[in-house]
């Protein structure tokens, strides 16, 4: 069986493509709807209440190109990808926003947002003051009342006001997305996915950047896609890749050339951006908070008990992987605090782990023979 | 039969042959720019050794850096298999091969049968490679051999923290003008180098017994070095650099 792992253009064609033409896309939505655009910097912003207010969120992410224009602004030892942040807001390639905001995760993505906001002027900013102690009591209820200020600040921006079935349509558009993507997570703890994890990194990355309505109905025909492909390439070595933001495609891309295929991944840029639905039942706002307070958590708020260890203990036995891939962007202090831990829970229960630390370009040629050495490793475990 | 390792380093390429665990001939030769003519070079030069004819040598696996783009065979190995299988062949004790090249350093802990447990690289740093040893011999205007023999006759230990070859060269340049003893900046450029690697072994953990590789073993300044960071005896085989050639070799015959 061929070892392909090169992009099926006709299944993938339309995620691939937003997501390398994401500054058209907004351009072409606004020029269609004639809404506007907010770029959020952390996934614990609810995008639910932006989309309610016929806004369209879109993620701020990186480029992976080399710069030079964020020295004076971001301290170098915070991590590449806040300063990759910024510089496309620095660069003029987000020209097409709004607004901005954020809501409290880690100190270094909050000072590529306060950079933004100085440097880069925009017509609406937002600082939701998420909790950290997400593990409170109190947690939710504090949030509620955040989400309560929120809106109102939006609707004294727009001049209009998010009225409840709003809400509730929005509600139900990032419910069913979150819906259509975990069932396409669910194809790949087959024996042979139908689908690569450099494909599944596509579909969820253009997912946090276009509409949820078109992503939604591209996913539908994903699905139907995917029911009938059989695949073409060998699975190898099934893995699992964790850590903190990852769009690193290239990266995915070289490991899946190596007779491997990730199966799930527990990434804010993948599988923890839409685990949880918002649940409905009574009041909105509380129900939106209940769902950012609990699902599943970035290490800035997993404490003091590490939940998102179980967690990725049952992604690795469910979807059952041979070895995981654990990275951090470099210097990602939440990530470093975390990963000892996750190290341990997986070596616990005998699976290996290879530690990798990301920058703004991952050195492909040098971790190749980490990756390799490591797949050499784990199938030689497969034949003691 | 007669197999072939053939380690195609950042620096220097190296073939083992190897017949029924027993090693025929070794060679080794500056890879320079045309990685695909040196290779050859080293593979004859190794065959007119053992005054062989190629045709003798049934299989051939390559491994190191460049072991992808080698012509002469289809099979490879990861240097860190390699490490282990030619280490443990050398030392049957061996649980930790150090293999200590030009560009990187690499740690592998292994078990009884050489199976990697787990293993390390230094990370994008200069300051743990022979590259580094090589920078600092030249400033110190020694050639690269005598940097260890000179470390052995300090008396002083000095401080060096070379996270960076470059900072670190701006280091020695400030001892110098410190008038500090050229053998006492010779030490503390290898402990500096054994200080970034052991950092990397204690990552994996290591076990008795210590292999050290790869071709700044030859440098005994270094060995000494590292034994003092491991506060333990290291076993130095008798040609480092050519372990990831000979454990090439070895995988070939499986």
């Amino acid at each position: 069986m061929a070892n392909q792992a090169v992009l099926d253009q006709e299944t993938f064609e339309t995620f691939h493509n937003w997501r390398v033409n994401r500054a058209e896309y907004a351009k072409q939505w606004k020029k269609r709807t004639g809404g506007k655009i907010i770029g959020y910097f952390c996934t614990y912003v609810p995008e639910e209440l932006l989309y309610a207010a016929g806004i369209l969120p879109v993620r701020i992410l990186g480029s992976h190109e080399v710069q030079d224009v964020t020295e004076p602004h971001i301290f170098a030892m915070f991590c590449p990808f806040c300063r990759d942040c910024l510089a496309q807001g620095l660069k003029g390639r987000f020209d097409y926003l709004d607004g901005i905001t954020i809501a409290q995760s880690c100190l270094h993505i909050r000072q590529s947002f306060t950079s933004w906001q100085k440097h880069i002027p925009v017509d609406y900013n937002y600082y939701l003051p998420m909790p950290n102690h997400v593990q409170s009591p109190r947690a939710a209820p504090f949030l509620t009342k955040e989400l309560e200020v929120f809106k109102a600040s939006l609707e004294k921006w727009l001049g209009r006001k998010i009225d409840d079935a709003a809400i509730d349509d929005a509600i139900e558009v990032y419910n069913r997305n979150r819906d259509l993507l975990w069932k396409v997570y669910e194809l790949r703890k087959g024996d042979a996915p139908p689908l690569t994890g450099e494909e599944a990194m596509e579909m969820v990355l253009s997912s946090q950047m276009v509409d949820k309505q078109d992503h939604n109905a591209a996913l539908e025909t994903l699905l139907t896609r995917l029911s009938k492909r059989e695949s073409t390439r060998s699975t190898g070595t099934r893995l699992m890749i964790l850590g903190s933001e990852n769009d690193d495609i290239e990266f995915i891309r070289m490991v899946e050339l190596c007779d491997a295929t990730f199966v799930t991944d527990d990434h804010c840029t993948g599988s923890r951006y839409f685990w949880n639905n918002v649940k409905l039942n009574g009041n909105r706002l509380e129900n939106i908070a209940e769902r950012y307070i609990k699902r599943v958590p970035c290490p800035s708020k997993d404490w003091p008990q590490r939940t998102r260890v179980a967690h990725v203990l049952e992604l690795a036995k469910t979807y059952g992987i041979q070895g995981a891939i654990v990275m951090q962007q470099k210097f990602c202090d939440p990530h470093e605090i975390d990963t000892p831990a996750l190290i341990k829970a997986l070596n616990g229960v005998g699976l290996k782990t290879l530690f990798l630390e990301f920058d703004v370009t991952v050195p492909i040629g040098q971790f190749k023979v980490r990756v390799e050495a490591f797949l050499e490793m784990l199938q030689e475990d497969d034949l003691f | 039969m007669i197999t072939a390792g053939i380690d195609i380093g950042a620096k220097t390429v190296k073939v083992v042959l190897v017949e029924d665990g027993g090693i025929l001939a070794k060679s080794l030769v500056l890879a320079g720019i045309d990685t695909a003519a040196t290779t050859q070079q080293a593979f004859d030069e190794a065959l007119a050794a053992a005054d062989l004819s190629k045709e003798k040598v049934e299989r051939l696996v390559a491994t190191g850096t460049g072991r992808k783009d080698c012509a002469l065979t289809d099979r490879e190995i990861t240097e860190v298999g390699a490490a282990a299988k030619g280490a443990i062949h050398i030392l049957k004790s061996c649980r930790t091969v150090i293999d200590v090249g030009a560009e990187e350093g690499r740690t592998v802990r292994c078990d009884e049968n050489g199976k990697v447990i787990d293993f390390a690289f230094n990370e994008k740093c200069a300051a743990g490679a022979g590259t580094f040893a090589e920078g600092m011999a030249r400033a110190l205007q020694v050639p690269l051999e005598e940097l260890g023999p000179l470390s052995l006759t300090s008396r002083r230990a000095v401080q060096m923290n070379a996270q960076c070859a470059v900072f670190a060269e701006s280091e020695v340049v400030t001892l110098i003008h410190a008038k500090t003893p050229r053998q006492d900046i010779a030490r503390a450029v290898l402990d500096a180098i054994a200080s970034r690697i052991v950092s990397m072994v204690r990552k994996v953990g290591f076990a008795q017994d210590v292999v050290l590789i790869g071709g700044v073993a030859r440098n005994p300044g270094f060995v000494e070095a590292m034994k003092r960071s491991l506060e333990m005896d290291v076993y130095v085989p008798e040609d480092p650099e050519h372990v990831g050639a000979l454990g090439a070799a070895l995988a070939a015959a499986e």
